[in-house]
């Protein structure tokens, strides 16, 4: 049940280390329980515990606490400025002079967590080209941000 | 006849009646009874009875105010934050993480701070109830009627996400906007279920605390066209389904286990008459609350309520929206 996290951990270049036993599926989504939880809820639950993502079509799409729980391990990492983090959120892909540091992610196409400079996990992108290509424009495209919990609810 | 003792023509059965769209019941035979309820309406009419329960009108400007998840971050490197971007709040004297907005250059709903899930926007006085209960921390809560979710939140952070919170809607369309709340705050200790507050027993699970933010008339506070919109019918229809969720409740609240009501409603059929009915027909007590708010009306429009509603706290608008909150604890025998 837990592949396909795992499986997107590691184009994060990380691990993530989840229970099993406290993962469920509803449908496309996935939930990771508390032990109350666990012994508390029945089937028919809308959402429950910590939404981890869903599967669709076969391609796995994290939720922002996932994202956040693997933000505090040694995933790929790409810390932004103020005025890209508002971009950002904003659904903007990220231009190279907006990112104060990377970790990890280099080559085209590696996925990255984009941080705040408060390291708080604003979504994912993933890098258009290899890092040491020297290119002007946008170096990580915006895949997911937490802009989506506003425009979601349009 | 004033509207009052017309009021009372109806005293038989109240039950199942029609409360809003989201709770579809038969119509009862109460107000055929007393049809001219649905004409006793308008401004003159209702703030004739808030004069008569000792609230004098006066214009009322509702303020933006947040509340802290002090889950996720510490209140001053919030409010450091907010500063920088040119956000000014200060302190709600009576509420331990809410916060006025002074001043705000943007929408504070759309702040990364905000989606990631560092504050809630939450009128002041709807903060006060989650605050209520005694203890929470590993507790198994209800929030019987959750969407959006303000106060599921808010019950997450008080338990520090140990526990379980049980959150029930019956609009599925709330349910999303819940489910969102949730996840953008980082709560992790709830599972949200599409159920009618009135069938929280089907759960079979015996609560240690329950919130009852029931569905009421709300009031002018925060809908202009409140008084155009809402008759006597409409209150006496809400406070029967009130006591329909509260009746249920108590049948699903642990012996000794507590239950927190609240309305945003003026309307004392809503609240102080429902306590005084719930004290007499329902195995509970009205325990004393120490928060913002004037005691609960005893005596209310000739009719002598039992002597713990005082208990209850009443907010006319003022700094904060119309509100209404109590206390109940389920004896301890149940």
């Amino acid at each position: 049940m837990i592949k396909p996290i795992n499986d997107f951990a590691g184009r994060l270049n990380t691990e993530i280390s989840l229970d099993e036993n406290m993962v469920v599926k509803k449908q496309d989504r996935h939930f990771l329980l508390n032990t109350t939880l666990k012994r508390l809820i029945t089937k028919d639950f809308y959402y429950a515990g910590t939404y981890l993502g869903k599967t669709k079509n076969g391609r796995f799409f994290p939720s922002f606490s996932l994202l956040t729980l693997m933000a505090r391990t040694n995933a790929n990492k790409t810390v932004v400025d103020k005025k890209t983090e508002w971009l950002f959120i904003c659904g903007r892909d990220i231009f190279r002079e907006g990112i104060v540091r990377m970790i990890g992610a280099k080559k085209r196409g590696d996925y990255t967590l984009i941080l705040n400079e408060y390291d708080e996990c604003l979504g994912f992108g993933r890098l258009t080209h290899n890092l040491d290509e020297d290119k002007a424009g946008v170096l990580v495209r915006n895949i997911s941000d937490v802009g989506d919990f506003l425009r979601r609810e349009r | 006849m004033s509207w009052f003792s017309l009021k009372r023509l109806g005293n038989g059965s109240q039950e199942g009646c029609l409360p809003d769209d989201r709770y579809p019941v038969q119509a009862p035979s109460f107000y055929e009874l007393a049809p001219n309820l649905s004409l006793m309406w308008g401004k003159e009419f209702f703030l004739g009875r808030y004069s008569e329960l000792g609230w004098k009108y006066e214009t009322v400007e509702s303020k933006q105010a947040i509340r802290v998840n002090s889950m996720n971050i510490d209140k001053d490197k919030l409010v450091k934050r907010l500063g920088s971007r040119g956000v000014r709040v200060r302190k709600i004297p009576f509420l331990d993480d809410g916060y006025w907005v002074s001043e705000s250059r943007f929408s504070l709903g759309a702040t990364s701070e905000y989606l990631l899930g560092l504050y809630s926007i939450q009128e002041a006085a709807a903060q006060i109830p989650a605050a209520l209960f005694t203890a929470l921390k590993g507790k198994t809560v209800l929030d019987a009627c959750a969407a959006p979710g303000g106060k599921t939140v808010q019950l997450a952070q008080l338990m520090q996400n140990t526990g379980a919170i049980i959150a029930l809607d019956i609009d599925k369309h709330r349910l999303v906007a819940l489910s969102n709340q949730l996840e953008r705050c980082h709560v992790e200790n709830t599972a949200v279920y599409l159920a009618d507050a009135r069938h929280a027993s089907q759960l079979n699970l015996k609560l240690d605390c329950i919130l009852l933010d029931v569905p009421c008339s709300g009031n002018f506070t925060t809908d202009k066209e409140w008084f155009g919109r809402r008759t006597l019918k409409d209150v006496e229809r809400n406070a029967a389904l009130q006591k329909e969720i509260l009746r249920e409740a108590v049948k699903t609240l642990k012996a000794d286990g507590e239950i927190v009501y609240s309305t945003c409603s003026l309307e004392p059929e809503e609240d102080e008459m429902n306590i005084d009915w719930a004290t007499n027909e329902l195995n509970v007590q009205v325990e004393q609350i120490d928060c913002y708010g004037q005691k609960g009306l005893t005596d209310v429009f000739g009719k002598k309520l039992d002597s713990a509603v005082v208990n209850c706290k009443r907010i006319w608008p003022g700094p904060t929206q119309g509100f209404f909150v109590c206390k109940l604890k389920k004896r301890g025998s149940a």
